[in-house]
């Protein structure tokens, strides 16, 4: 009767093997990883470079005008300001420029990758099908199970940082692409067909318009997983305001804590309404 | 129709949470102890709680965390007892025992070594391997300063890197200061590396492909006791000069401590943690017995209590040791 209450036998997955596959693994292919690695470190490094380039008062600046643009009020203009200001007031600038990049790199990888396989699936339920277990096992399967072996295949630093951030971040975009394009009216799409539209040119003239607006819900999404990811991608070395998170609550120095928590807060705030309100104008004018 | 169900539902799972209510142990209380995260601590949580179980009728559980939010829960006294305490790693330690925040049992183990460590291939070579030395001539922490281009950074290619300490941890920010102090700043990068499992990993990979690599590790650990990495020398000992990152690290002192309160519930196990005294080697004897035999904390336990059996009388009253050793076979 002991197997009504336990299980009758246990499978002894040789999981010794899978270390060692994926330490020969880095070991093997040396070379297409450290291409790899270089050119996601040159990709960073520039982003980084342009945005140390431009001086501080010039992103507060444009801060402002796309807030006054957005919404046609002074205030919000003046109050996304002063938030970006503050940033630099406490001393953070620096930092914010390193996660920004960080951000922005996986979020563009995010993109290039995800918009693609969005329309893809959309276009092909067996596609779908298989695409989506693999969405949920990205977005579920906790961080560091594939952190470590991100850090064993890329080192520490900012490339596996930016990897594991696509990871998380890249399955907004690709859902929602998705969603979008199968949410379009099928017989607008039917008359576009009658009106002698192959299918991939009532795709891109018809449905990824008529979508847009959700996937461009779907990048902003993107974009605020990929800020979530901050605080993690930091315990993987890459610097940024997300490492000093991580040092002020490894110290239980609170106060520090909640200052770097607040700039990534900010940061976080503006991204998600300048894009937001970028969205918005794109939709009336469609 | 739909209610009933719900309600079937909410009587169902009722019964089922009434049947997982735990049922409270026999002994004579419970000891619950800190698992901050790493191998050591585990396996000296198994050994104390071996003999709880065995020799003071005590029942314990383990309560994960990172060391920060374990290190809280201890002061407010939901965790009793740390096996093993870095105390040079957390900050507010000293403050707290002086104030009688928590209570200093006694010295665990102080015959530990940290610093910067480079694997051993670095200056020797390894023919097995086909390793060419690198860099023979590094003997000191200073010697490094000759070798940017060995330890080279891959995001800033025109600078070296070494690995420092874990962010928060107090020899983060000493192992900062003697970077600055020795003059690494214009040519090497100090590369905080997150966390401890992300440090090991970066060590492993590089000693994988036999790349070079200068990072700050510490023992006991399965990794050192695994991989043959050699550490580098510093300045002697100095404990004003230290903390200014002038010198080596001192053994820094690895405590057993336990919640406010503790001694007065539990005097006697108070008494044999005060006495629980073990050593570097032997921690590090027992890891590399758990790594090699892949046995669980619990077996990895009872082989550090059979290996060290003269310890239990050093620890224990006879009654209790006799009990101990009854257990073990």
């Amino acid at each position: 009767m002991n197997w009504l209450y336990q299980f009758p036998f246990k499978l002894n997955i040789d999981t010794a093997a899978i270390d060692d596959a994926v330490r020969s693994f880095a070991v093997n292919n040396e070379a297409i990883l450290q291409f790899m690695r270089r050119g996601l470190n040159g990709l960073l490094s520039s982003i980084h470079s342009t945005l140390d380039f431009i001086p501080w008062w010039i992103l507060v600046i444009v801060v402002f005008v796309l807030g006054f643009l957005q919404t046609k009020k002074i205030k919000t203009g003046i109050v996304y300001a002063v938030m970006l200001f503050s940033i630099g007031a406490v001393g953070l600038w620096p930092l914010m420029l390193l996660t920004l990049s960080i951000v922005i790199a996986s979020v563009a990888i995010s993109l290039l990758l995800g918009f693609p396989i969005g329309v893809l699936i959309s276009m092909n339920d067996r596609a779908s099908s298989i695409v989506r277990p693999i969405l949920d096992t990205m977005q579920t399967m906790p961080v560091f199970v594939y952190l470590i072996p991100a850090v064993l295949l890329f080192g520490l630093g900012r490339v596996p940082a930016v990897m594991a951030t696509t990871i998380y971040a890249i399955v907004p975009i690709v859902r929602l692409t998705n969603l979008g394009i199968r949410q379009v009216n099928e017989e607008v799409v039917e008359a576009a067909k009658s009106f002698g539209s192959t299918r991939i040119q009532a795709m891109v003239k018809v449905q990824i318009p008529q979508a847009f607006a959700t996937i461009m819900a779907g990048l902003n999404q993107t974009l605020m997983m990929a800020m979530a990811m901050v605080v993690t991608a930091s315990m993987i070395g890459a610097s940024g305001l997300g490492m000093e998170v991580l040092i002020s609550v490894n110290r239980v120095e609170v106060g520090r804590g909640l200052v770097s928590g607040t700039a990534v807060v900010i940061l976080a705030i503006l991204l998600d309404r300048l894009s937001q309100g970028w969205v918005k104008d794109k939709e009336e004018e469609a | 129709m739909n209610m009933k169900k719900l309600i079937t539902i909410l009587a169902i799972s009722l019964l089922a949470l009434a049947g997982c209510a735990p049922s409270t142990g026999s002994g004579s209380g419970h000891i619950v102890m800190a698992d901050a995260g790493w191998d050591s601590i585990r396996l000296h949580n198994h050994v104390v709680g071996f003999i709880a179980e065995n020799a003071f009728d005590l029942t314990w559980s383990e309560m994960t965390g990172s060391t920060p939010i374990t290190y809280e829960a201890f002061k407010n006294g939901e965790i009793d007892v740390y096996t093993e305490f870095w105390t040079e790693n957390v900050a507010p330690y000293r403050g707290d025992v002086e104030s009688g925040v928590i209570l200093e049992l006694g010295v665990n183990f102080n015959d530990n070594y940290q610093g910067i460590y480079v694997p051993r291939y670095v200056i020797e070579g390894d023919a097995a391997r086909g390793i060419e030395p690198m860099a023979p001539n590094l003997r000191t922490v200073k010697d490094l300063l000759d070798y940017p281009d060995l330890f080279v950074d891959e995001e800033e290619p025109s600078k070296g890197r070494i690995y420092g300490g874990i962010p928060g941890w107090a020899v983060d920010e000493i192992l900062y200061k003697k970077f600055m102090a020795y003059g690494f700043d214009d040519t090497f990068i100090y590369f905080r590396p997150g966390s401890d499992a992300a440090l090991s990993a970066a060590i492993i990979s590089a000693y994988d492909r036999g790349e070079p690599i200068a990072a700050y590790y510490w023992e006991p650990t399965w990794l050192m006791a695994q991989y043959d990495l050699v550490l580098l020398e510093d300045e002697p000992f100095d404990a004003d000069r230290f903390h200014e990152g002038l010198t080596e690290f001192g053994a820094a002192d690895v405590t057993v401590a336990a919640r406010k309160g503790f001694d007065t519930e539990f005097p006697e196990f108070t008494e044999f943690l005060s006495n629980y005294s073990t050593s570097s080697a032997m921690t590090s004897a027992a890891l590399l017995h758990m790594q090699v035999s892949g046995d669980d904390y619990l077996n990895s336990a009872k082989w550090f209590l059979r290996e060290y059996d003269e310890y239990l009388d050093q620890w224990l009253t006879a009654e209790q040791a006799e009990a101990v050793r009854q257990a073990l076979n």
